[in-house]
């Protein structure tokens, strides 16, 4: 049975996904994951998710997603064993040396080659396999017929997001943002904080979403340019998806409200279960989900905008020197 | 090697013979952002071939470059330009993806590969697992900063391939938004790319390329070479995959000059060498995120204005 994994920013959430049949649910680690900090969950907090995850039947892995420096290794791994004693049951990671050494000394843990990582090809599958990962999250630019050709002999797991963006760069090759803002603080944990670098566990300031003018040398050729960059929701592909074996349906959207990220795990836990109790003869009518889907994506679309206006603008403020 | 290593990127066979590259040791051959960039050497492997003797002709080393972002159907053909990589005798190949790495790796077991700004290196432990795969020498990924550079070289001893002039990578997309406007343009694919194209938005600017886009700035690190010398670094990239010959050749003539005297512990300046580089960039320098801080920012003695559009 193909599993359904949503996304939790605070322990409100984590509740909210377990109550609305999520299989999974995923938290960051504050500091550690391809969020602000303000989504992230602090150790105490991500105990008390873990508690509330499996109270419910469901599983819950940790996002520590960022490249970190080489410094910050050595405290990960003591991050890594408390959550490990706490029981979480996997971790989303995206530094090939990080996941290395944290297969090395959890080899029991099951680790996930993040959207971070930016898995593009069977080879590139067949790498991370080889340093300790068993599932992988797929680009979201990868068609259906490059996730069917995964070979056989490739023991991992495919997560495919569900609900994401489309962004114009692949996820894990843009610093877009950081060119334009970065602003490295300590956080209350004496981690570095890079501020406007997805990358490296800060806030991306969208700037791709910018209306750009194209210009050639001085000559304007273009007052506005839009680069491709849309939130998804997947619906005509879920049937294929789940036909196609993958592993994992994977939600994101740790940054939006806990009522609306519940919508959409109810909305995808009884999409899937429906598909699934059904008659394999049986034609499936998205129609009917097709309008239910319309309501939740408003509400999205609403929310993000508005996100993006705040992030275009907090990208032009300037950066405080350091202390 | 001698003390020190100045490498450039070229796309075609047409840009290599127009380049004089006598202030170079080195040259990557390909573009790593579009498989219909005007001639490609990655696709065009007789072109390939002549490339690297050529290059090889001058008495510099030949490199050859992979996409930074292949998918599945593009393998074969990676397949194909590693072979010829390997035939015609190139010094190194560079990766971008650890799938092709571990191609690499798998059949080209004495090919010494280096680690492409795309492959997100940032700490020493992945380069520790590169290595492994035959990585011999790595460019960090562009975000991080000269001390986490050091921290790695120093825990791995591995040289870092550091770019200091041109236009730094920003980002690679599996779709050019040119296209969408060709048909209004006298200038077509595929040499639409190859214009001096730029995205610009109040002070923010960034050039364009279709597929990927870089830094609007020229990143320039002239007046630290001396610390990055002293700091043991000696591989050095001019990137100008876009640019012109003569960018490429004065660019890399000011390099030369100044690696020189860093490197015998000369710190006198040419100052008229800025001149120069101020006439070959069209937004101004920045240094990247060599300094920790935001990209487009100058470091140094130079200040420039936030952006000259």
């Amino acid at each position: 049975m193909v599993e359904l994994l949503a996304p939790a920013g605070n322990l409100e959430m984590v509740k909210a996904a377990v109550e609305n049949g999520a299989n999974a649910i995923y938290v960051g680690a504050r500091g550690w994951s391809r969020r602000r900090d303000a989504y992230e969950l602090s150790d105490e907090k991500l105990h008390e998710a873990i508690a509330i995850a499996h109270g419910g039947g469901a599983k819950i892995r940790v996002a520590i997603n960022t490249n970190m420096q080489s410094s910050e290794i050595p405290s990960l791994l003591k991050k890594m064993e408390k959550f490990v004693g706490w029981g979480v049951d996997g971790a989303i990671m995206t530094d090939v040396g990080a996941i290395a050494q944290v297969h090395r000394s959890f080899p029991g843990l099951v680790l996930h080659a993040s959207i971070g990582a930016n898995i593009l090809n069977n080879e590139d599958v067949k790498f991370y396999r080889s340093i300790g990962v068993s599932q992988v999250v797929a680009d979201t630019k990868l068609t259906l017929r490059e996730l069917a050709s995964r070979e056989a002999d490739i023991d991992v797991g495919i997560e495919v997001l569900i609900h994401a963006n489309h962004c114009y760069t692949y996820l894990g090759k843009c610093w877009m943002s950081p060119y334009m803002r970065l602003e490295r603080t300590p956080d209350d944990f004496g981690k570095d904080v890079f501020r406007g670098s997805p990358n490296r566990g800060g806030l991306d300031y969208r700037v791709c979403l910018e209306k750009w003018e194209l210009l050639d040398d001085k000559a304007l050729l273009e007052p506005v340019i839009t680069l491709k960059n849309a939130a998804f929701f997947y619906l005509d592909d879920i049937p294929a998806l789940i036909d196609l074996g993958v592993h994992c349906l994977k939600i994101q959207g740790r940054e939006y409200p806990v009522p609306l990220v519940a919508g959409i795990v109810r909305f995808y836990r009884e999409l899937i279960d429906t598909y699934v109790a059904k008659p394999a003869e049986q034609p499936f009518d998205l129609a009917p989900w097709r309008m239910r889907l319309e309501a939740i994506q408003a509400e999205r679309d609403s929310k993000r905008s508005n996100m993006t206006l705040v992030l275009l603008n907090e990208a032009r403020q300037p950066v405080p020197p350091r202390v | 090697m001698g003390p020190f290593e100045l490498n450039t990127t070229i796309s075609n066979l047409r840009n290599l013979r127009e380049s004089d590259l006598s202030a170079y040791d080195a040259v990557y051959l390909g573009n790593i952002y579009c498989r219909i960039y005007e001639d490609n050497f990655l696709e065009r492997l007789d072109d390939l071939e002549e490339g690297i003797a050529l290059v090889k002709g001058q008495g510099l080393r030949a490199y050859v470059t992979s996409y930074a972002a292949p998918r599945n159907e593009v393998l074969p053909k990676v397949q194909k330009a590693l072979e010829t990589a390997a035939a015609a005798g190139a010094d190194a190949v560079e990766v971008h993806n650890l799938g092709v790495l571990r191609m690499v790796h798998e059949q080209f077991p004495g090919m010494p590969a280096h680690i492409g700004g795309f492959a997100n290196v940032y700490t020493d432990a992945g380069v520790e697992v590169l290595k492994e795969y035959g990585a011999v020498r790595f460019t960090p990924n562009y975000e991080i900063s000269l001390d986490e550079v050091g921290a790695i070289t120093s825990g791995v001893g591995m040289p870092a391939e550091l770019v200091v002039h041109g236009k730094m990578p920003l980002g690679v997309s599996d779709y050019c938004f040119l296209l969408e406007y060709e048909q209004k343009w006298p200038e077509k694919c595929p040499t639409l790319c190859q214009k001096n194209l730029f995205l610009k938005q109040g002070d923010w600017a960034m050039r364009t390329v279709g597929k990927g886009v870089l830094s609007g700035k020229d990143v320039c690190m002239l007046e630290h070479l001396p610390a990055l010398i002293a700091a043991g670094h000696n591989v050095f990239r001019i990137e100008a995959a876009y640019e012109t010959p003569a960018y490429r050749l004065n660019i890399a003539r000011i390099y030369r000059a100044a690696l020189e005297r860093a490197a015998a512990g000369d710190r006198t300046e040419d100052e008229s060498a800025w001149d120069t580089i101020r006439e070959h960039t069209a937004v101004g320098l920045c240094n990247g995120f060599y300094f920790g801080r935001t990209g487009a920012e100058y470091v140094g003695k130079r200040p420039q204005p936030a952006v000259a559009c």
